[in-house]
């Protein structure tokens, strides 16, 4: 047998996965042949509901279904579990059973296996818990996606995707399968059993599939735990304790919950038992009874509370993850109707927010902002429409700072334009842990937003000059909301012109944008990728190129140059060549700006601070500081 | 000069009864089987209640046979509520008789009446002695309490009964189980059959009618027409004119008799109706055991019973085959009630007849309710038999007279636990 | 030396009794630790000492109090069997009329010294030690309870309630057929076998320690129940202890 480990903390899908299509004939083959050689658990309909059972027949068998009844805790930590024999007269302690039968558990969904991953970090830390490690290492764990339900909030918590912590994945491909492996044993698992689909050619990998849930967590979950460390005396805890029936349905059901009661069960013959382990539930009466009677946790609000710290709070502080993943058992079997989202929902909307300040910027408190659209630009870049509480002065190239509660803030540039109005329209690159907690955030989420911040374009003495706009990457931002501004009093400017580079067509920002400019006659957009394989069908240049027959005035043009590092050391010469003025050249540095209000030193660059001064200077402002790389 | 004798408590019957026997000079001067079960007044308690809750209510007038109390008390409501029953539910409740009457006749024949006829005071105190026949006496119960555990839910009280048929149904693999369970029971029944061909009954004989469910094509067990070994029938829903329920000028007891006097109801008497209805396995058991179908002895009770037994364990095997075979696409009534309105049904329990007839308001509450048990309409042959039997038992000890009439009122099965109303009460 | 046990029965369907005939197999089992020394339905013998009394039915007239004071005389331990000796089960469910009235609906005016009074539990008239509830009981209860009081220990009841083991086997939730089920403030125990039947609790079991009235009273108005309705669920099998309920 394979040796077993622990899942590990994974993010990025095992390089080492294959990839293999499989279509829906072989998927029924595949389970019989695997009916033949294990006990195979799946989802299946019995008396109207989806429950997890031993599969008798692979026709059975659901592949596309919402989360189950019980979740597959109740095979690898279940309910009566065995932990020794003994015999009574002779106080004998019997060889502890750990011995479980190879079996497979097909129908794993993203968020069940990511509640293994809890029942791992508790069972297998410290002392490894050897009755589950045993059913752990006997068991094979099939993943399939899920269709979401009413209750399902995986999306919330990122659960509804996952990347490793199974043996196959079965991703589901228009009308077929494509099957993933997660392991060698799943590998072999595939070779033994379905042989043809082994032998088929390696298909490239599907991106994680998005799930669609419209039960939400209105804002970033890492912000769980500051919540939390507010919310111990809310009232509303008062009122789920009223309102709970205290049955324990909740833990129960819970595909994460572990807590279990042990005692013994003896044979009619008195003679000999066993040693058994029962869930128990935080919700009973009895869970925090002390030997001398006393309850340290007597009434249902107190236990109500332990549970949702349980899950949001205490897990978090020890493995950084909620012990929850949102598959909404609770919640759907909850006779009283306590919901987790509905909960934490409220929990964050009562929690202390910053009286609306008449100088936005001079503190460091966020506000809140309602997320009005989210766009996906790309697989990488988000763009969010926010509603902010009032309106927001700036000019082009300020940037505000977003903040997610428990992960903290990081600085934006504002990608619309300033229109004297409350929205205002922000891009999300996911790189790390704030940028993936904004990227979970949804239509009606809310999320914290300082600024605006930072001196922009002088707007005012452009008017009446030709625009010439440089951008690259990520500096189309700026870039882009100096243009919608020009483009806004577009008879104010003379010839506008826009430059626009990128390593290919995806890693563009704006590309819908780009085409519509191009095509618009407001402007000369020209656009420049490096990847001759683009599918505009563009040659492939650097940015530099389109200066080949750029005809400008240098009297009358100001040039705006928005990009990474090694652009301006390259742009920069060339609009010197073409007769610029320093004054007229404005560059975009980007600095890792924290504070915003100048105090911080971050963003320090010499003695100049980006997040005040900055980020848009004019190439004379900072010629003579050495720190300034795009000079 | 006069003397009394009370045989307290009877033992080994359902339900608490006292025996009294009044002679003089020689001769038995009275005798009555005194029920002393406490009335608990079901039909009362039943006023009120909403029809969906009186199948649930009644069946606790009696834990050994409330399936049938269970069946009759649905039957009678959905007769007053014009609810149809679909073909898959009508078979799973003959599959749920059929086990209430394997484990109620294999209780009485193995708990109650073997001790008598091997010299023991009671089952248990064999187990020393024969542990392998008490052993397959349980086996044996357990089989008729399997089917209605698989049916029902449960042996005692069924959970899946509902107006209008099941509110679930057995799955194919239990239904297939307990098929491989039935068969395996085969040898043990053979045993059985042994056990009781060896016996040797009480010669006794009297003249007696015997009313039943009519063998409508099969052997009885649920119907709507009543026949009687007279030859007269009539509808289940006229049985108040063919049955009529009287008080004793010397006791309190409410009895039941026919036009022609006392009657016997249970497994004779649908053995005398129905014979040629049972199922081969149990017509061959009849002649092996000599079952003398007249049912005149009250003693071959125990051999009808037997033969009833086989008669249900294939019968059994045949309706889980049909179930098998054609699934069970529906099991509940999609019909509406009509609220309001008497019905009238009857049963063949394990010791007969049983009726329950209810009358409901339009709000759907129960108004009127009346419940004939079985052992009810047999008790009048109990004291019939008694009074012939005793000449010739009262010279030995009252050790000997008190076993043999034991003997004897044991071989009716009589359950006193069903007192609807059936109380008899000498507190003089 | 085996433990000598009594079964008793008073006003009841012996149904409880049945359930401990029906344990088969681990009845012959069972039968290896103790000696059923009365048990009037099967057996004939008649025994001085009891070491455990378990009763079933309620006591409803003058001469049953006497039998039961006796039976406690001689028992070390009485165990109440079933709802019925519990706390009065389905025979108290005409307590809203007295013993005359359900006498002249039943029986007319023929009977006028028919005596009995109100159905009630053991616990009116001699002291019980144990309780196994239910209607009837459950046979695997029967057993943990007898092998703790063999082992000298007290028998434990759960102390949850029904909807625990309904949730375990992943039965359908009554409410959702529109039902009244008492599963959520009914003690546990049973195994939630009537819902597994396709029904609802009707609380045979009696009522958990520590019942959440007011959240189940939110519950009923939320599917559009009355009070009333669940009453009449609720008085069926516990009408000794209605009050409580309200």
């Amino acid at each position: 047998m394979v040796p077993f480990t622990p899942l590990p903390d994974q993010t990025e899908p095992p390089p080492d996965s294959h990839w293999r299509a499989m279509q829906q004939t072989e998927v029924l083959r595949f389970v019989r042949s695997l009916l033949r050689a294990y006990d195979v658990f799946g989802a299946q309909n019995k008396r109207g509901r989806i429950v997890l059972d031993a599969l008798q027949d692979a026709a059975d068998l659901l592949l596309e279904f919402p989360p189950a009844v019980h979740s597959p805790k109740k095979f690898l930590f279940p309910n009566w579990d065995q932990l020794f024999r003994f015999k009574l007269d002779e106080n004998i302690l019997l060889q502890p059973e750990t011995a479980a039968p190879p079996r497979i558990i097909f129908g794993m969904h993203p968020c069940d296996l990511h509640a293994v991953k809890i029942l791992d970090d508790c069972l297998f830390e410290g002392e490894t818990d050897s009755s589950y490690q045993a059913k752990r290492e006997a068991t094979l764990l099939i993943g399939v996606d899920c269709t979401p339900d009413e209750y399902c909030f995986c999306t919330s918590l990122g659960t509804d995707r996952i990347a490793a912590g199974f043996d196959l994945f079965l991703h589901r491909r228009d009308d077929l399968y494509l099957i993933q492996t997660g392991s060698e044993r799943g590998l072999q698992l595939l070779k033994n059993h379905a042989p043809e689909t082994f032998a088929g050619a390696e298909e490239s990998p599907l991106p994680l599939q998005v799930k669609q849930c419209s039960n939400r967590v209105k804002f970033p979950i890492e912000s769980l735990p500051s919540l939390m460390e507010e919310a111990y005396e809310d009232d509303i805890w008062q009122e789920l304790g009223h309102n709970c029936l205290g049955c324990g349905s909740c833990t129960l059901l819970c595909p994460s919950c572990y807590c279990f009661n042990v005692q013994d069960k003896l044979e009619i013959n008195l003679q000999e038992g066993q040693r058994i382990r029962t869930w128990d539930s935080c919700q009973f009466d009895q869970f925090a009874k002390v030997a001398d009677g006393e309850n340290f946790r007597s009434s249902q609000a107190d236990r109500q509370r332990h549970r949702f710290y349980r899950k949001y709070k205490y897990l978090w502080d020890k493995h950084q993850r909620t012990a929850c993943v949102g598959c909404g058992r609770c919640s759907r079997e909850c006779l009283a109707q306590i919901e987790p989202v509905e909960v934490l929902n409220r929990l964050f909307a009562a929690s202390p927010q910053p009286a609306i300040s008449n100088q936005p910027g001079s503190e460091y408190q966020p506000q809140m902002a309602r997320v009005l659209e989210v766009r996906i630009l790309s697989e990488q870049d988000r763009l969010f429409r926010l509603q902010l509480p009032q309106t927001l002065d700036f000019t082009p190239g300020c940037f505000v700072e977003l903040s997610v509660f428990g992960l903290g803030e990081a600085p934006f540039s504002i990608a619309s334009a300033p229109d004297g109005g409350k929205q205002i329209e922000i891009v999300v690159r996911k790189a790390g842990a704030l940028t993936q907690a904004l990227h979970r955030t949804r239509e009606g989420d809310s999320i914290g937003i300082r600024g605006p911040f930072g001196s922009g374009y002088p707007l005012a003495n452009m008017v009446g000059k030709d625009l010439l706009l440089i951008a690259g990457g990520r500096g189309l931002l700026a870039i882009r909301s100096l243009l919608l501004a020009a483009l806004q009093q577009r008879q104010q400017f003379g010839r506008i012109t826009l430059l626009c580079g990128g390593r290919n067509i995806e890693s563009l920002m704006f590309p819908q944008d780009l085409l519509d400019w191009h095509q618009s006659g407001l402007l000369d957009c020209r656009i420049a990728v490096k990847d001759k394989h683009n599918h505009w069908g563009i040659p492939a240049v650097d940015v530099s190129y389109l200066f080949r027959d750029l005809e400008l005035n240098p009297q009358r043009t100001i040039a705006a140059v928005s990009g990474p590092p090694e652009m301006y050391r390259q742009i920069n010469p060339l609009l010197f060549r073409m007769g610029l003025d320093g004054e007229d050249i404005y560059l975009n540095l980007e600095r890792h700006m924290k504070c915003g209000l100048g105090k911080c030193g971050k963003c320090q660059i010499n003695n100049i601070c980006v997040c005040q001064c900055g980020p848009i200077f004019s190439y004379n402002s900072i010629k003579h500081l050495g720190e300034a790389i795009e000079r | 000069m006069s003397q009394r004798i009370k045989l307290d408590y009877l033992t080994r019957i359902e339900g608490h009864a006292h025996l009294v026997i009044e002679r003089k000079a020689g001769k038995v001067t009275g005798c009555r089987l005194e029920v002393v079960e406490t009335p608990r007044f079901f039909e009362a308690l039943l006023q009120g209640r909403h029809y969906s809750d009186v199948a649930t209510i009644v069946a606790r007038v009696c834990g050994v046979c409330s399936i049938s109390h269970t069946l009759a008390s649905l039957m009678a409501t959905e007769a007053a509520l014009k609810i149809e029953v679909p073909p898959a539910a009508q078979l799973l409740r003959r599959l749920l008789s059929y086990g209430e009457i394997v484990q109620s006749h294999l209780l009485q024949l193995y708990f109650m009446a073997v001790p008598d006829y091997l010299g023991a005071a009671s089952l248990f105190q064999l187990l020393d002695a024969q542990p392998e026949l008490v052993r397959r006496a349980l086996r044996l119960k357990r089989v008729g309490n399997r089917i209605c555990e698989v049916i029902g839910g449960r042996p005692i009280h069924p959970v899946t009964t509902c107006l209008g048929g099941f509110s679930t149904k057995p799955e194919v693999g239990q239904l297939k189980q307990l098929r491989q369970e039935l068969v395996a029971s085969l040898p043990d029944l053979e045993a059985t059959v042994e056990l009781f061909a060896e016996f040797e009954y009480p010669q006794f004989s009297r003249q007696r009618e015997a009313i039943s469910l009519q063998a409508n094509g099969r052997y009885p067990l649920h119907g709507s027409i009543l026949t009687s070994s007279s030859g007269e029938s009539c509808s289940v829903a006229d049985y108040r004119t063919q049955i009529e329920e009287y008080l004793l000028p010397h006791s309190t007891a409410k009895l039941a008799r026919s036009r022609s006097g006392s009657y016997m109801v249970g497994a004779q008497a649908r053995v005398r109706n129905g014979a040629g209805h049972l199922s081969p396995m149990a017509k061959k058991v009849a002649e092996a055991l000599q079952l003398e179908q007249s049912g005149n002895n009250p003693f071959e009770n125990l051999k009808a019973r037997l033969v009833e037994v086989i008669h249900c364990i294939e019968e059994s095997l045949h309706v889980i085959d049909e179930l098998l075979l054609h699934g069970m696409p529906r099991i509940n009534s999609n019909s509406t009630p009509v609220v309001g309105g008497s019905g009238t049904a009857a049963v063949e329990a394990p010791r007969g007849l049983l009726f329950h007839r209810y009358e409901y308001a339009a709000d759907g509450l129960l108004q009127q309710a009346d419940c004939v048990i079985p052992t009810a309409q047999n008790l009048a042959s109990i004291e019939a038999d008694i009074q012939l039997l005793l000449p010739q038992l009262l010279d030995q000890p009252e050790e000997l007279l008190r076993q043999q009439l034991e003997m004897l009122i044991r071989a009716y099965d009589p359950c006193l636990s069903c007192s609807t109303h059936l109380v008899k009460l000498d507190l003089a | 030396m085996k433990v000598k046990i009594g079964l008793f029965d008073f006003a009841g369907c012996e149904g409880c009794q049945l359930t401990v005939m029906n344990l088969e197999e681990e009845l012959l089992q069972v039968l290896q630790l103790v000696e059923i020394v009365e048990f009037r339905e099967l057996m004939s013998e008649r025994a001085e000492q009891i070491e455990i009394a378990f009763v079933e039915g309620s006591i409803c007239r003058p001469g049953d109090r006497e039998r039961l004071q006796q039976i406690r005389d001689r028992s070390q331990i009485l165990v109440a069997l079933g709802s019925c000796a519990d706390n009065g089960g389905v025979n108290a469910l005409g307590s809203d009329r007295t013993p005359e009235v359900l006498r002249q609906q039943v029986y007319g005016s023929q009977l006028p010294h028919l005596y009995t009074e109100t159905p009630q539990p053991l616990s009116a008239v001699v002291k019980v030690d144990y309780r196994i509830p239910g209607c009837p009981i459950d046979g695997r209860e029967f057993l943990a309870v007898l092998q703790a009081l063999l082992l000298k220990q007290q028998p434990e009841l759960p102390s949850f309630a029904v909807c625990v083991e309904c949730k375990l086997a992943e039965y359908p939730c009554s409410f959702d057929y529109g039902q009244v089920c008492l599963g959520p403030i009914t003690r546990a125990g049973c195994r939630a076998i009537c819902i597994d039947g396709g029904g609802h609790c009707r609380g045979c079991r009696g009522l958990i320690d520590n019942p959440r009235t007011s959240p189940y009273h939110r519950i009923l108005e939320q599917y559009g129940l009355s009070i009333d309705e669940i009453l009449d669920q609720y008085r069926t099998f516990n009408i000794g202890e209605q009050e409580s309920g309200k």
